[in-house]
């Protein structure tokens, strides 16, 4: 049995008695034969350990990110808490009495639109910025949408991976480019994307702020049969509809 | 699913059926696992590498023939990822009581000791990307999926045994080319 094929029986597991014998004694004594096992075990293990990142990351992915808090939560002292609170009250119930407009769909949007966390990309810092996915996914966590927006569009046309529609409607909503944001999010969630129910409350908020209620509340509608993600904000804003 | 479709598709490395059971058992692995902790970030942590460990010993065909349930199996590892967080923890006597060999055993301590690829492994990883499609396939096929030659001659569609043979040491030696120009 040739080298090649002792190396390839160690990995298929079936080596005799004998081969295993002498497997051993080549491994101890031939450096070549020692070297072209030892490159092709730490191919197997790299290739095992880079599955498992990968796995993880998907599994990552699964989960909402309830756990992570948001990144710019304002800490008011109690006193200015309360006065902000019974500012807004006035204000809210001033116009409530004095507008026409039953609701402002403006500030409903604006009280809810939050841009989606990065979930399917994750970014080591500090690595090399080599791949056109980590640059646009990086411009987007640091919020250069501009940039990012042409990134986006850029691995469209190169990737077949549906969540780039997701975060590129987010970054045009950023961008108040809400027109452009909806065909994008209905098609991803037409093609049943991972990201499906955050896909719908975007879309809700997309319509929302082009002024058709309707519309969103029908989103929001999905969002609360489903009672998942977002269910219980998607029937507060159905009440302010 | 069933448990039997479950597992042979977790042995064609099927990802929707990773998630599938990562979906499905959740819930209860967490009611199940947080008598011996609170800590849900933790618990997650142990949680992805039960699975897997299941899913790695799946693909080593430890799964071929199994007798009992594919969610005592995964309790049951759970259980071996709890016990090596937790040394000092009293054994409690649960219905999870797979008794695994001393491969499978050998698959989970691999799994909770894995820190991630090394500066070389990322390297290696890297220059296996850069491998065209044929030689990526092969290669996962035997050394990550642990398919034997002549099961790759058939799934690959290869004249012979030789020629899988041949095709997978030219990819490696390819690969040894990329690797040395770094």
């Amino acid at each position: 049995m040739d080298n090649e094929a002792l190396i390839n029986g160690y990995f298929e597991d079936n080596l005799s008695e004998n081969e295993k014998g002498e497997f051993e004694r080549l491994l101890n004594t031939d450096s070549e034969f020692a070297a072209d096992f030892e490159f092709q075990k730490e191919l197997q293990r790299s290739l095992k350990k880079e599955e498992r990142q990968q796995i993880k990351a998907m599994f990552g992915a699964q989960n909402p990110f309830a756990e992570k808090t948001p990144t710019k939560v304002v800490r008011l002292r109690p006193w200015l808490m309360a006065a902000s609170i019974a500012l807004l009250v006035g204000i809210s119930a001033w116009l409530i009495f004095f507008t026409n407009t039953g609701i402002d769909a403006g500030q409903l949007y604006d009280t809810n639109f939050v841009p989606y966390e990065n979930v399917v990309h994750p970014i080591e810092r500090g690595a090399q910025i080599e791949d056109l996915k980590t640059k646009a996914f990086t411009a987007y966590e640091d919020e250069d949408y501009g940039n990012a927006l042409a990134l986006f569009k850029e691995l469209q046309q190169k990737q077949t991976d549906s969540y780039i529609q997701f975060y590129e409607a987010i970054v045009l909503m950023q961008l108040n480019k809400h027109q452009e944001a909806v065909p994008l999010l209905e098609n991803y969630i037409s093609g049943d994307g991972e990201l499906k129910d955050r896909a719908i409350w975007y879309l809700a908020l997309a319509y929302l702020k082009q002024g058709d209620t309707s519309k969103s509340s029908e989103q929001l509608d999905k969002l609360i049969k489903e009672d998942g993600f977002k269910a219980k904000a998607a029937r507060q804003l159905l009440e302010n509809l | 699913m069933n448990d039997k479709q479950l597992i042979a598709q977790l042995k064609k490395r099927d990802r929707n059926a990773l998630k599938d059971v990562y979906r499905q058992y959740k819930t209860e692995f967490f009611r199940f696992a947080s008598r011996y902790s609170k800590d849900t970030v933790l618990l997650e942590d142990i949680f992805q590498d039960a699975i897997i460990a299941v899913y790695e010993n799946v693909l080593a065909g430890k799964l071929d023939d199994l007798k009992s349930s594919l969610k005592t199996y995964l309790f049951s590892t759970g259980k071996f990822m709890i016990f090596k967080n937790f040394r000092d923890t009293k054994e409690v006597a649960t219905e999870e009581n797979y008794i695994f060999d001393r491969k499978e055993t050998a698959v989970m301590e691999d799994v909770y000791e894995d820190e991630g690829p090394n500066e070389n492994q990322k390297k290696l990883i890297e220059s296996f990307k850069k491998l065209g499609d044929k030689c990526r396939e092969i290669l996962e096929l035997f050394y990550l999926q642990g398919l034997k030659l002549e099961e790759i001659m058939s799934v690959q569609g290869y004249e012979n045994k030789n020629v899988a043979k041949s095709q997978k040491s030219r990819c490696l030696k390819t690969l040894r080319e990329l690797v040395g120009r770094g």
